[in-house]
């Protein structure tokens, strides 16, 4: 009954709202009456009974206030009010209502753009059913090796699939790229290998037409696909005829059964999926002789759906039990026995794959965590300055203030609603804040993405941004909101009345000089944040990459799509060279199996004939196979010995080109050049000698963070086995645009059916510095933002600090005070703040500098430089701002500023 | 001046006998109190507000002896069995504080 009636009275008062004030003056009335008439009774005259009763009841409208806060109603009705009268306030001060939101939708915006990133990549669970149940099994990587990267082969897939008891569904899946062309420009999309069971185990239903079954994924099946949402939409206007049509895969038609849902986006946060096949399907790709049945092809993920009831520990046990099972029926035949008896004794371990896998995660979560404080830490500037504007307004409120107060208005009333007013811009702020972060997000992934590396992330609006925002939005207002709030409010009618100014010493002065101070310091360790961060950046951009990455094409070209017979592989290259060095504009053509930079590697340990003390702990080194036009195109100067040439085939001597790094570690003390050195081959066999001709520079392999790494060069007239899917090098002298048409008719003139993909030196190079180069974006940016930030907040300060002591300054100047003098009064004040905030800042540098550490190239984390340019920076523009405040005060008119008194 | 957390109960049973209105309630508590209570409006009518809500009260507007209309308060059910418990349990504490005080 109470809840009842409390509703029902409460939602009376709201809805009637007329009828409940007329009804509750009425009732006062009645009593303001019957109290007078008791006071006449007893002798009063009727005007003094009136006054009398109304001096005991005090301010009626206070009364009714508190009635009025008697019901829960009150407060919704009151916090109506505010938000109404603060909508009017703000709207009368347009400029100052549109600073402070832009302030803080850049804040707030910048903010949740981080934490929606963060929210995509390491937090967001799979849009699959219960994503909580899902594990993957790890722990079977080669030896040496942590499991993520490599997966499972297809034999232990099956092994784990008949065997296990533990899960109610087990699927398993891996990547690839597709080409969509038959021959000719590749165009790339991304294709997901699925088990049969995949779509059901995850819960998924089609938006369209069929997903993948148990039945589809068998020995000899048919080839069959099923395309993501996103892929449905883009390629065929999300049309129902796409169901039942052909699409070409690298060559081979594959009929599309269905569409998976929307928002399915695979198994890897930062990808997505376009085409799903069944694995069986790899036999038409592979052949009879497919990766189904090799034991040593790591290329699965396997994952599957824990039952009901089984806890972790109960999984693991189970699994560890399955385990000798698995593996012994599942161990690679050619590997030497004491790596067969560790195979058989590997153990299968579950990893919750909640929030699916992602290869982003292990480069990104450090990055992360640092915007995240970076934009945290620029929020609470912008809040400083914002204090700042609201602190200043609420002193020139006082009037206003000390009215309502007056009129009844109780002191809690008017700090609500003055943190109302804060609240509302702080909201509105964070509304333009979100349209922003998206617009950001989006940038930033494009600048993430590289060749090789599109970078997708789900960045639809869940509850966790939203609230992130919103809370993020009710501090910020808090606390710009509260310190005006409790200043401005203290206010005593006879006080502003009387003008009273606050004393050049006064507390909320002081309060706001700590402020500004404490901004100086903020931005000082975000400035020094953002020199450490671009000094890596240029060191790794300027650092020595070994050759000359300007105006060189890689173009890749696949022959194995084009089904040439291996036999061919030689001359068909042959005859793509020949083609290229006629085009006008080339200056020189190579052929390589690797590409620079190019995300891959090959390594095996060698023996070098020299005694050397152990390198790395199993003397591995890189491998590239190249031809005789390589060192040339790229501009590596050979240091010693000579380059291949025409004499180099595959029956003269095995011969190689070593770096300065391998002839440093492997030959150390004598020339290489004569020596020889011979690499493990299958089996911890050694392979024959291979004699060293050459030796050049060192020059980057993988990436360009790397520290030089041993390198082979071995001419591709000798490779064992010629690859499918080497790369030319191409040196230009015409622009790229110009080029790449020219390359693509080149090769089509040896073969329409080869794909060819063709990228930049300089592209691969930027892809290999993407993370650095947004990091030094960033912060960059943020930097010059809190500088900014800080730059206004003092000059405001100062300014603010000037009108107060208009009087004084009037006085000083009176008496003979030079302007020179007057300025120095106020250069004081900011000398004091700037050394305060400026030592604070350094401290908090040196404290905070190291979380840097590992995302910084050649610049240590406590580095003087950084620190000495950034407090140089900040001070500069804060006393060019000061002596804008302050000539302000020169310009004080003794006479205008007295007679104000 | 009204002990602490009592005005409550004492508006509840002020309206045992009859309904009365706003200013009898106050009249009421202060007479029989012997001027020592005096309640103002301030507190006086948010507590009927409150008690209404919770459903310890009812509220009709109702002629006075004046003549003049006026919102009369009476007990509900629920406002009987509150003012029971509440009487008890402070019959209870003033007895142990009286106690106390005449140990001491």
């Amino acid at each position: 009954m109470p809840i009842g009636s409390k509703l029902s009275g409460g939602l009376r008062a709201l809805f009637h709202r007329r009828e409940a004030e007329q009804e509750m003056d009425e009732e006062l009335r009645e009593f303001l009456q019957s109290s007078a008439e008791r006071k006449m009774q007893a002798g009063m005259s009727a005007a003094e009974a009136r006054r009398a009763a109304r001096v005991e009841m005090g301010s009626v409208e206070s009364v009714k206030e508190e009635i009025r806060a008697a019901g829960w109603e009150g407060v919704v009705e009151a916090l109506w009010t505010d938000v109404r009268y603060s909508v009017r306030v703000l709207a009368k001060a347009p400029l100052f209502t549109s600073m402070v939101m832009l302030t803080l939708a850049l804040g707030i915006g910048a903010n949740t753009a981080i934490f929606s990133l963060m929210n995509s990549l390491l937090l967001k669970a799979l849009p699959v059913e219960k994503p909580e149940e899902l594990v993957e099994i790890s722990g079977s990587a080669p030896i040496g090796n942590s499991g993520d990267d490599y997966g499972l082969t297809n034999p232990l897939w099956e092994q784990i699939r008949d065997r296990q008891d533990v899960f109610s569904g087990a699927f398993a899946w891996g990547s690839e790229q597709f080409d969509l062309a038959r021959g000719g420009m590749t165009q790339n999309a991304d294709g997901l290998w699925v088990s049969g069971d995949f779509f059901r185990t995850l819960g998924l239903h089609p938006a369209a037409g069929r997903l993948l079954s148990t039945a589809d994924d068998r020995r000899g099946c048919a080839a069959l696909a099923v395309l993501s949402y996103g892929f449905w939409e883009s390629h065929y206007g999300a049309a129902g005829s796409a169901i039942g049509s052909a699409i070409s895969l690298d060559g081979h038609p594959f009929e599309v059964i269905g569409v998976a849902p929307s928002g399915f986006y695979g198994m890897t946060v930062g990808r997505k999926f376009d085409i799903a096949v069944p694995l069986c399907t790899t036999e038409v790709f592979d052949g009879p002789k497919s990766r189904l049945d090799k034991r040593h092809f790591w290329w699965l993920h396997v994952a599957g759906r824990v039952k009901e009831g089984i806890g972790m520990a109960r999984l693991k046990s189970r699994l560890a039990v399955l385990s000798p099972a698995v593996y012994a029926s599942a161990v690679p035949g050619d590997w030497i026995p004491a790596m067969q008896d560790n195979f058989r004794k590997r153990v299968m371990a579950p990893d919750p794959l909640t929030t699916g896998l992602s290869d982003l995660r292990k480069d990104y979560e450090e990055p992360l965590r640092v915007l995240m404080a970076v934009v945290g830490l620029v929020l609470l500037i912008a809040c400083a300055n914002i204090a700042s504007l609201m602190m200043a307004r609420a002193a020139a409120r006082g009037k206003e203030m000390a009215m309502r107060r007056a009129l009844g208005a109780s002191r809690l009333r008017l700090m609500r609603q003055l943190i109302a007013e804060c609240l509302l811009l702080s909201f509105a702020g964070a509304a333009l804040g979100l349209l922003l972060a998206r617009w950001g997000d989006t940038l930033l992934l494009t600048y993430l993405s590289g060749v090789h590396r599109q970078v997708f992330l789900d960045f639809t609006l869940d509850a966790r941004v939203l609230l992130f925002t919103a809370g993020a939005a009710t501090i910020t207002g808090l606390l710009f909101g509260i310190s005006p709030a409790l200043g401005g409010t203290t206010v005593s009618l006879s006080d502003t009345v009387k003008k009273n100014h606050d004393a050049a010493g006064g507390p909320r002065t002081r309060l706001r000089l700590w402020i500004v101070a404490s901004q100086v310091a903020l931005s000082l360790v975000l400035l020094v944040t953002a020199g450490l961060l671009l000094r890596s950046f240029r060191n790794l951009a300027t650092t020595d990459i070994g050759f000359d990455p300007e105006h060189v094409l890689l173009v890749n070209v696949n022959l194995f799509t084009a089904r040439t017979p291996p036999s061919q592989y030689t001359a068909t290259y042959d005859r793509i060279g020949a083609q290229l060095r006629t085009l006008p504009g080339v200056v020189s053509a190579a052929r390589s199996m690797l590409t620079p930079l190019g995300d891959s590697q090959w390594n095996t340990s060698i023996h070098s004939d020299v005694p050397h003390p152990i390198v790395n702990g199993d003397n591995l080194v890189y491998f590239n196979f190249i031809d005789r036009y390589y060192f040339a195109t790229l501009r590596t100067p050979l240091l010693a010995g000579r380059d291949f040439d025409s004499s180099d085939s595959a029956r003269s001597q095995p011969v190689a080109v070593i770096n300065q790094t391998l002839a440093r570690e492997f030959f150390p003390g004598v020339n290489p050049v004569g020596h020889t050195f011979r690499p493990e081959g299958g089996a911890r066999k050694l392979d024959p000698p291979i004699q060293v001709i050459g030796v050049t520079s060192d020059a980057k392999y993988e990436s360009m963070r790397e520290e030089p790494v041993p390198t082979v060069f071995r001419p591709l007239t000798q490779t064992p086995l010629p690859d499918p899917a080497d790369s030319f090098e191409i040196r230009i002298a015409l622009p790229q645009r110009v080029m790449g048409k020219a390359v693509e008719n080149a090769v089509a003139a040896v073969n329409r059916e080869i794909p060819i993909e063709i990228h930049t030196l300089t592209a691969q190079m930027d892809e290999s510095m993407a993370r650095e180069r947004v990091l030094a974006a960033l912060s960059a940016f943020f930097g010059g933002l809190a500088l900014l930030l800080a730059t206004i907040g003092v000059y405001g300060t100062l300014s603010y600090l000037v009108a107060q002591r208009r009087i004084e300054f009037g006085v000083r100047m009176a008496l003979g005070a030079t302007s020179r003098s007057i300025l120095m009064l106020v250069m004081r004040n900011v000398a004091i703040l700037l050394i305060g905030g400026i030592v604070t800042g350094i401290g908090l540098s040196l404290a905070t500098s190291q979380l840097l550490s590992a995302l910084l190239f050649g610049i240590g984390a406590r580095d003087a430089g950084a620190i000495a340019i950034s407090g140089a920076l900040i001070a500069a523009a804060s006393l060019a701002a000061g002596l804008l405040a302050g000539r302000r005060a020169t310009r004080v008119d003794p006479m205008a500023a007295l007679r104000q008194e | 001046m009204i002990v602490q957390g009592t005005l409550d109960m004492l508006i509840l049973k002020t309206l045992a006998l009859e309904p009365l209105h706003g200013y009898g309630i106050a009249q009421r508590i202060e007479q029989v109190s012997q001027g020592v209570f005096s309640v103002n409006a301030g507190s006086l009518f948010p507590a009927f507000r409150r008690l209404e809500r919770e459903g310890r009260i009812k509220a009709v507007w109702k002629p006075t002896e004046n003549n003049r209309r006026a919102k009369y308060y009476a007990l509900t059910a629920s406002g009987r069995k509150q003012l029971q418990s509440e009487a008890e349990e402070w019959s209870r504490q003033s007895a142990a504080i009286a106690r106390i005080m005449e140990a001491c």
